[in-house]
């Protein structure tokens, strides 16, 4: 907003989708054009060609988002920009939400993008206001890099004012071929690129205001990047050792001469960064030149872990004992001990929630079946986990319809991907249309929850609303995949356990393609939706005359309000959103509605 | 950079529990406390995946020392927790002079069902919460008291008035109920507000 941001776009991912969330919430007010988009990809190029307008643009993704729109941003530092264009990626160490914990910062090498880090929420903002000028400035995307514990921190920050933005650009070509890229003309592009990279490293990287040195009089020096600066700033705090610091805020282009100089004189030097080597790769080779008897004391040391993310108790024992000081840590493996006894408790799907119910008429109809089933990303990539144990592969959006194609040529086992519908839209597009080309035998599960549910609800294309809530044409998944060329079409509510086994059954049984489409809203959409209509929400209970503790529920059903009390199964009425789903998978009829409760399949309710 | 502080050196809270608990809402409360009354405030969370049902903290360090957002082992001023095994599973956070507030509703996770696990009970927890030689614990109905004022998710609200009376956040009763007010969506805040009350008349050190 400080910039004067006119057109945002981007595709959601944790952890940076709050700033989508944070952007719709004033678009409006603010006349910014802000949407999501179908993936990150699309995201950029919407970004890209506003700043080609002349606009100022930004998109945001989580670090795999980079991935997915690296194709166009590998290029687009030839092309360069016109508008400030600036590209968050959200790195994820610790995978907390994500597949991998892969470091963006390589991106920033590999595509010759600058890269800016902030390290606090302060920075977080400055940092991009800067980057939009120097976007101008240098007409190059500029890249901020944040990871988990940045992106989803909150503190205080002092606010600048608010610029006022453009509605509408006008595409020029300031010089010929200035868009256009190949052979000859990208290769001068690609001349231009480095000259622009080398400049802003003597004049940005070099500089005083991204790259900071502090602290003197010390033969140890600590280099910091990103959120790690504030783990060593309060480990060195700590720990009250006199030590020479350098605030990496700028690793790409690496400021070589200032580093020279920082490290000339030190005996040893303590890198902080997460997930992965990258300032260290640079210094080692810097050192090699200015200070070969250097100490480096990072990841290849073995001081630092080289996977999962920092916290500041390994920071702080990491420099104690590179620096061999006797620092009293807690002895955290008694107290693992004791909390050992607390059972794991990983996440899990929401009470409701209709892939649970997928999940259950799918494991019963394969029985001990041998099939090969692919998950995709989104929260039904839970289904790999106990009851239902289903999935044997989760990796990337898309990546199921595309290894079923492979599995089913590969293979004579039975077939079945696994896809949500904002992932469908995504990236399982193309994969689908290659499964009906060549009429490739497998079962194409939709589980159509209505929104991008996993990271907090956002609207898709098949959803009837945009970002900031204008509506929109919602593409219907049934009529666009009959489209495609598919004729075995099934639409089916999940919680018609019954229906849906014999629809499954069917299609497995067949040779060629089916997509079965398993539409139901996320239960957490039905629920807000039915407190706001001030309905209340009446749990079901366990008939204790009934119940014969078979366990069906919990072993077949697994959902978090069933409770076992060793003779009986009992439902947590503070948990339970009374949807009704487990009663018809009680063999007993054990399962009731409570007075005034619904049954969500029977009045209607999330379809 | 020119904040008005009020004199806090370094105080560490985790409130803990299952996704879904709230747990985020009550942390931007106590962040908007201490945005109002000028303590320096760093809160850290987890959102996406993560949050679903599964485990979850979030860590709130106040005062003008702390830069990391992420508290050391063995640190911890005070532990709020919905749920109490999962207090139990961040005792590596705590030390002599932790104060753990606790609902005392136990939500043992399906797996343990399906593993077969011994869960330890309320009792065990305290127990072993004792054994690690906390300072003080106190304990509250959160999830009853929240049923009884009308809807389970405001637990949270109970164990943040509990927590408000134990005192060892900067904040008055007061102070506390003027940010959960005004954080609260319209058609919560009364119910929250009664849920504060219970939770800061109903908590007990055992």
């Amino acid at each position: 907003m400080e910039a004067g941001v006119d057109v945002v776009s981007a595709y959601p991912g944790t952890p940076s989708t709050e700033i989508g969330e944070a952007i719709a919430s004033i678009a409006e007010k603010l006349g910014i054009y802000f949407d999501w988009a179908a993936n990150e990809k699309v995201a950029t190029e919407i970004a890209v060609a506003a700043s080609w307008s002349g606009l100022r643009s930004l998109t945001m993704m989580k670090h795999v988002g980079v991935n997915v729109a690296a194709d166009t941003l590998f290029t687009l530092t030839y092309s360069g920009v016109r508008g400030g264009m600036v590209v968050v990626a959200a790195d994820d160490p610790q995978a907390h939400s994500s597949q991998n914990e892969q470091d963006s910062r390589h991106y920033a090498l590999a595509a010759e993008m600058p890269m800016l880090e902030p390290s606090t929420p302060q920075e977080a903002k400055d940092f991009v206001k800067r980057a939009f000028d120097l976007s101008e400035e240098f007409r190059l995307p500029f890249l901020i890099r944040s990871t988990t514990r940045l992106s989803h921190q909150r503190g205080m920050v002092l606010l600048g004012e608010v610029l006022p933005n453009r509605k509408k650009g006008r595409f020029v070509e300031d010089e010929p071929y200035r868009y256009i890229q190949v052979g000859r003309i990208a290769i001068r592009h690609h001349k231009e690129l480095n000259d622009k990279i080398e400049r802003i490293r003597r004049e940005v990287s070099e500089g005083e205001d991204v790259n900071m040195l502090e602290g003197e009089g010390s033969s140890v020096g600590v280099v910091a990047s990103g959120v790690c600066y504030a783990h060593a700033v309060e480990a060195i705090r700590k720990l009250g050792i006199k030590v020479k610091v350098m605030k990496m805020g700028m690793s790409y282009p690496f400021p070589e001469e200032k580093f020279s100089e920082f490290v000339r004189d030190l005996d040893t030097l303590i890198v902080v960064e997460e997930p992965d080597s990258f300032v260290e790769l640079h210094a080692r080779a810097v050192a090699k030149e200015v200070n070969p008897s250097l100490r480096i004391v990072g990841k290849k040391s073995g001081h630092f872990p080289s996977v999962g993310e920092y916290s500041l108790g390994l920071v702080i024992k990491g420099m104690a004992t590179a620096l061999g000081l006797n620092y009293k840590v807690p002895d955290t493996e008694i107290m693992d001990k004791v909390s050992s006894r607390a059972p794991p408790r990983n996440p899990t799907l929401c009470p409701g929630c209709p892939h649970r119910s997928t999940g259950y008429a799918l494991k019963r109809v394969l029985g001990g079946k041998d099939a090969v089933i692919l998950g995709d990303i989104g929260c039904y990539a839970l289904l790999f986990e106990k009851p239902f144990s289903l999935a044997k592969v989760s990796h990337a959006m898309g990546c199921s319809i595309g290894f079923a194609n492979g599995f089913s040529i590969s293979t004579d086992q039975p077939v079945v991907a696994l896809i949500g519908d904002s992932t469908f839209f995504h990236a399982g597009v193309p994969a689908l249309l290659d499964a009906v080309h060549h009429n490739r035998r497998m079962v194409v599960i939709i589980l159509d929850n209505r929104i991008t549910a996993m990271t907090g609800h956002q609207p898709h294309p098949g959803v009837s609303y945009t970002a900031t809530g204008t509506p929109a044409k919602a593409i219907d998944i049934e009529k666009f995949v009959r489209g495609m060329g598919v004729e075995d079409v099934y639409v089916v509510d999940p919680y018609d356990h019954e229906k849906m086994e014999a629809v499954l059954r069917e299609c497995l049984n067949k040779e060629g393609l089916s997509v079965i489409i398993a539409r139901r809203e996320c239960a957490l959409l039905t629920v807000r939706r039915v407190r706001r209509s001030k309905g209340r929400i009446v749990s079901y209970r366990v008939d204790p005359e009934k119940c014969r503790h078979c366990r069906v529920c919990i072993t077949m059903f697994g959902c978090p309000a069933l409770k076992d009390t060793g003779e009986k199964v009992e439902i947590d009425p503070s948990i339970c959103f009374g949807c009704g789903a487990c009663a018809s998978v009680c063999p007993f009829e054990a399962i009731l509605p409570t007075e005034g409760g619904l049954n969500w399949l029977r009045d209607g309710l999330g379809v | 950079m020119g904040w008005v502080c009020e004199m806090v050196e370094e105080l560490n809270v985790i409130i803990a529990g299952v996704g879904g608990q709230g747990i985020l809402f009550t942390s931007r409360v106590i962040g908007e406390a201490a945005l109002r009354k000028g303590i320096r405030y760093i809160q850290s969370e987890v959102h996406g995946l993560s949050q679903r049902y599964g485990s979850i903290h979030t860590e709130i360090r106040l005062g003008e020392k702390v830069m990391s957002p992420l508290i050391m082992e063995g640190t911890l001023d005070l532990m709020m927790a919905l749920e109490p095994l999962e207090a139990l599973r961040r005792v590596r956070y705590m030390c002599k002079k932790t104060v753990v507030v606790m609902n005392d509703h136990v939500i043992p996770p399906v797996i343990s069902y399906l593993e077969k696990m011994e869960v330890p009970d309320l009792q065990e927890i305290i127990y072993l919460l004792r054994k690690v030689g906390v300072k003080k614990i106190y304990l509250v109905s959160a999830t009853k008291l929240a049923m009884k004022a009308g809807d389970p998710v405001v637990a949270n609200s109970v164990l943040l008035g509990a927590a408000a009376k134990v005192g060892v956040l900067p904040f008055t009763k007061e102070e506390l109920m003027s940010s959960l007010s005004d954080l609260s969506p319209e058609r919560f805040r009364e119910i929250n507000l009664r849920a504060f009350d219970l939770g800061y008349e109903n908590v007990s050190e055992i």
